[in-house]
């Protein structure tokens, strides 16, 4: 039986006479019955439409507040690192906190893209664009942080394994600098993977174009598709394998930030579940952030037939998965903090839920593990508000656990003469802060200037591409 | 079972030839009797032995239904008719928890034989401190000990009868009226269980193999253990299928795309497993602190060397050459080959956790032994599991023919 046989044996063929399948109909992924030529001009009247009002007023805002971000680290270069608010022992505060949340966020993107594509989650096609544009953007603010904590940023290229006039090599056995390859590799792959995806809508915006200006710098990104089938093909396979590439990828970035700080021998650092409980924790946070952004963007463009609330249940499902998970890590951390009878261990738990940062602790567990919670019910998924709270809250607690996680532990180290209390500077705050305008101009620009969904995938998951339609 | 009624006479559903259930309990019997025998002879080497069987085959099955839970839970397709194998596998949980009680009875005879805390007057192998008196135990006996081990492994294993009982029920229900609400209970079902069999099955793994050696402890264990159960139930899984499409009974069913899916989820839980075994072993060896290290440097002294090695190469390394490549997920042959493999390789890696904390009476490690109760343990039970799982095929069909996704299933075509 080197191969398996197409022809059923005579009790294979008595058995396949009784199959009558019960009804339950899958969900539709387009509602409406909408159309192709519905969702071209859908998709791409966003970008053709004259810009909108609330875009400017977003932009504009967004912009203010993105400068936060650049006088913030004007003044960091000009004056020194210490202008954060790290000390001795927490020697790591607000920049390892921002950095993990915005690399966490990211991860969604790329789940989206990657895992749920080698997973034939169909429902995906509609949120792959926008999520993977966020995963570029939110990469972008993460990489700020520890760019601009080397201090001599002009000097951030040593990072690389290039030696430099004195023959300094980076320390390979630094978990940091498994970071600058991970990210780096992470935001190359995903950009690639995002490029590749536009390809054939960036074909469509060109062929619809109405100057010539604009057809000329589409129609150079668009790469001369012309949708043949041998296009269709190399662009299929192309984006199987970025999907199979990608996959590790989005185990392995958070697995190395996890490593920054389960390498050590800190307590409450040092424990083995950190990887994955790492990564279940970036997927909830990028997922909670997609929601965030598609809920508006779902009224505001009227985008309801496509974003339909079947996406938004099973987003809030995998909130609920990874958001689980993540309690599941909290529970082993504790548990095993007990069992392991290393007092150490216990004290910097107990010191986590009850000392001075008991307030960071219990936010971060509202947030993380009983705001999914609600997800559990019809109800609450279909209340929209309630779900675009809860995501926003989502993020919250996971930026809270990134708190939790870096300051309790440092600030109250082995030595109980050095400990203090870690309070961040208002260059930290700004800074911070900034890196929200910082993403959201980028967002914003990709709005006006790129398909928001991939139009050819979704309507290759419409009901109209599905040859059984009406009834053949 | 009530399903009995169900079935039609007309239509075969045993599996003759491939799964023969009096065959299947006769080696059992055999199996256990022989390894009673070792229980008489060689008590410390039978409960030994007997403990990784039953780890064995209890991963196995919870990787059984943790995969019917997931199908449920992604609303899955394609995986429709494999299901169907699982659920009829669940059939053996009742079985595995009988099974159990050995472990009990050799602890009560000789407390400590299996699990050394159990026994708090002995003293630790090496050493002039007995288990009671090491601070370490006294720190954690509010959890380990007996009264509460017993508690929780009525807890394990009531849940895991429960949820297989009533996934089972309901599916075997819908041949017979082909109600959706069936599918829609299951779902629920999933739902809550993938959270009682995950917290159940992480603290089975604690109890059982982790406080072998109760010094040490890892917060990744519990999850180290679900990459191995779901490893464990894809191969098994792939073996009984293709050994029913030999016998006739899935032939031209179950297909080379089915095969194909299967053999990507096995080569997708490899590299999981290569990830979360990984981490566990990278952060310990990085950190370098004896308290948690000891644990892999008993795993490097003599034979235990080659064998930790072994496991890096032959559990990660071969798997994952072997199936990147699409013709080998698609033939029969291979496929058996590979998922034989992985389960002996599995099994070696049971044994690798389990059996250096074994201590000798001078403190040093166990060595590296195979013994006629090893093998006896794992027939014994294997063949009970087998022999479950018969008698549960011809209590309902092969495939769930009314379930609302039966037609993906069977025209799976991507």
């Amino acid at each position: 039986m080197a191969s398996l046989s197409e022809n059923p044996s005579p009790s294979a063929a008595a058995l396949l006479r009784e199959v009558a399948p019960a009804k339950l109909d899958r969900p539709v992924l387009v509602e409406n019955d909408r159309s192709f030529s519905w969702i071209t001009n859908k998709i791409c009247g966003i970008i053709e439409e004259r810009t909108p009002l609330w875009w400017w007023v977003a932009f504009c805002v967004s912009g203010f507040v993105a400068s936060f971000c650049l006088i913030g680290l004007t003044y960091l270069v000009a004056t020194g690192t210490g202008v954060w608010g790290l000390n001795n022992p927490a020697n790591w505060g607000w920049a390892i906190v921002n950095f993990v949340f915005w690399i966490g966020i990211g991860h969604a993107g790329t789940l989206i893209s990657a895992i749920l594509c080698l997973l034939r989650q169909k429902w995906r096609t509609s949120i792959n664009r926008a999520a993977e544009a966020m995963t570029i953007f939110a990469v972008v603010c993460a990489g700020i942080f520890p760019l601009f904590h080397v201090g001599r940023v002009w000097f951030a290229w040593w990072l690389f394994p290039i030696p430099n006039s004195n023959a300094i090599w980076p320390n390979f056995k630094s978990a940091l600098l498994w970071d600058v390859f991970a990210v780096s590799t992470y935001g190359t792959v995903s950009a690639l993977f995002w490029y590749v995806g536009l390809i054939p809508d960036l074909a469509t915006v060109r062929d619809r174009a109405k100057t010539k200006l604009r057809q000329v710098c589409y129609g150079i990104f668009a790469l001369g598709w012309r949708g043949s089938n041998r296009h269709w093909r190399n662009y299929e396979m192309a984006y199987l394998l970025l999907a199979g590439l990608s996959t590790p990828l989005v185990l392995s970035v958070h697995t190395i930030v996890s490593f920054d700080f389960a390498v050590s021998l800190i307590p409450g650092w040092h424990t083995t579940i950190f990887p994955p409980y790492f990564v279940a924790g970036a997927i909830f946070s990028g997922f909670g952030m997609v929601l965030t952004l598609m809920l508006p963007l779902r009224a505001i463009y009227r985008l309801e037939d496509l974003i339909t609330q079947y996406h938004i249940d099973c987003m809030c499902k995998i909130c609920l998965a990874t958001g689980s998970m993540v309690g599941y890590a909290y529970a082993m951390e504790f548990f095993i903090a007990w069992y392991g009878a290393n007092p150490f261990e216990s004290f910097a738990f107990v010191n986590r839920a009850f000392g001075p940062f008991a307030w960071a602790y219990w936010i971060m567990i509202a947030c993380n593990v009983i705001c999914p919670q609600f997800f559990w019910f019809k109800a609450c998924r279909r209340n929209l508000v309630l779900v675009f709270i809860l995501s926003i809250l989502i993020n919250v607690g996971m930026w809270f656990e990134r708190f939790v996680i870096a300051v309790t532990s440092l600030s109250r180290d082995f030595m109980p003469t050095s400990w203090g209390y870690y309070s961040p500077t208002v260059v930290d705050i700004f800074t911070y802060v900034g890196t929200f305008g910082v993403f959201a101009v980028l967002f914003l620009l990709f709005l006006r200037f790129l398909p928001l969904m991939a139009m050819a995938e979704i309507k290759a998951v419409t009901p109209r591409a599905d040859p059984h339609h009406h009834g053949h | 079972m009530t399903t009995k009624t169900i079935t039609s006479p007309s239509i075969p559903v045993a599996a003759p030839g491939v799964f023969r259930g009096s065959t299947a309990l006769g080696i059992g019997i055999a199996g256990i009797a022989v390894w009673l025998l070792g229980a008489l002879l060689n008590p410390a080497a039978a409960a030994s032995a007997w403990l990784i069987s039953i780890c064995f085959w209890t991963a196995l099955s919870l990787g059984m239904i943790f995969f019917i839970m997931l199908h449920h839970m992604f609303d899955a397709g394609w995986s429709t008719i494999v299901r169907r194998i699982c659920e009829h596998w669940l059939a053996v949980f009742p079985w595995l928890a009988v099974l159990f009680v050995p472990l009990l009875v050799l602890s009560i005879l000789e407390p400590g034989v299996v699990w050394k805390w159990m026994a708090v007057d002995k003293l630790i192998p090496g050493t002039e401190i007995a288990v009671g008196d090491d601070l370490l135990y006294q720190k954690k006996s509010p959890y380990l000990n007996v009264p509460f081990f017993l508690v929780r492994l009525v807890l394990y294993f009531g849940a895991w009868v429960a949820f297989a009982h009533f996934l089972r029920k309901f599916s075997f229900a819908q041949d017979n009226d082909g109600n959706p609400a069936h599918t829609l209970a299951n779902r629920k079902l999933s739902a809550a269980g993938l959270f009682v069999v995950g917290f159940t099955a992480t603290f089975a793994s604690f109890d059982w193999i982790m406080s072998l050696e109760y010094h040490w402890f890892s917060t990744i264990f519990g999850v180290w253990f679900f990459s191995s159960a779901m490893r464990a139930a894809f191969a098994a899984l792939a073996i009984i299928c293709l050994l029913l499409v030999r016998s006739g009974h899935l032939e031209g069913i179950f297909s080379t795309k089915h095969l194909h899916d299967l053999a990507s989820l096995m080569f997708a839980f490899t590299v999981f497993w290569a990830y979360i075994s990984f981490s566990q072993y990278f952060l310990i060896w990085n950190a370098n602190i004896p308290e948690v290290t000891f644990w892999y440097n008993v795993r490097e002294e003599g034979f235990w060397w080659p064998i930790s090695l072994f496991l890096i190469f032959g559990h990660f390394l071969l798997p994952f050459l072997f199936l990147l490549f699409y013709t080998n997920k698609i033939r029969a042959s291979r496929m058996i080959f590979i998922s034989v493999w992985i389960l002996l390789v599995q099994l070696l890696d049971m044994v690798y956790n389990i059996l250096p904390t074994r201590k000798l009476a001078d403190g040093s490690v166990h060595p590296f032994t195979i013994t006629l109760w090893d093998g006896a343990a794992i027939v014994g039970i294997g063949a009970i599991c087998v022999w479950a799982f018969a008698r549960s095929l011809e209590t309902a069909r092969l495939i769930p023919i009314r379930d609302p996704r039966i037609n993906e299933s069977l025209r799976h075509h991507e």
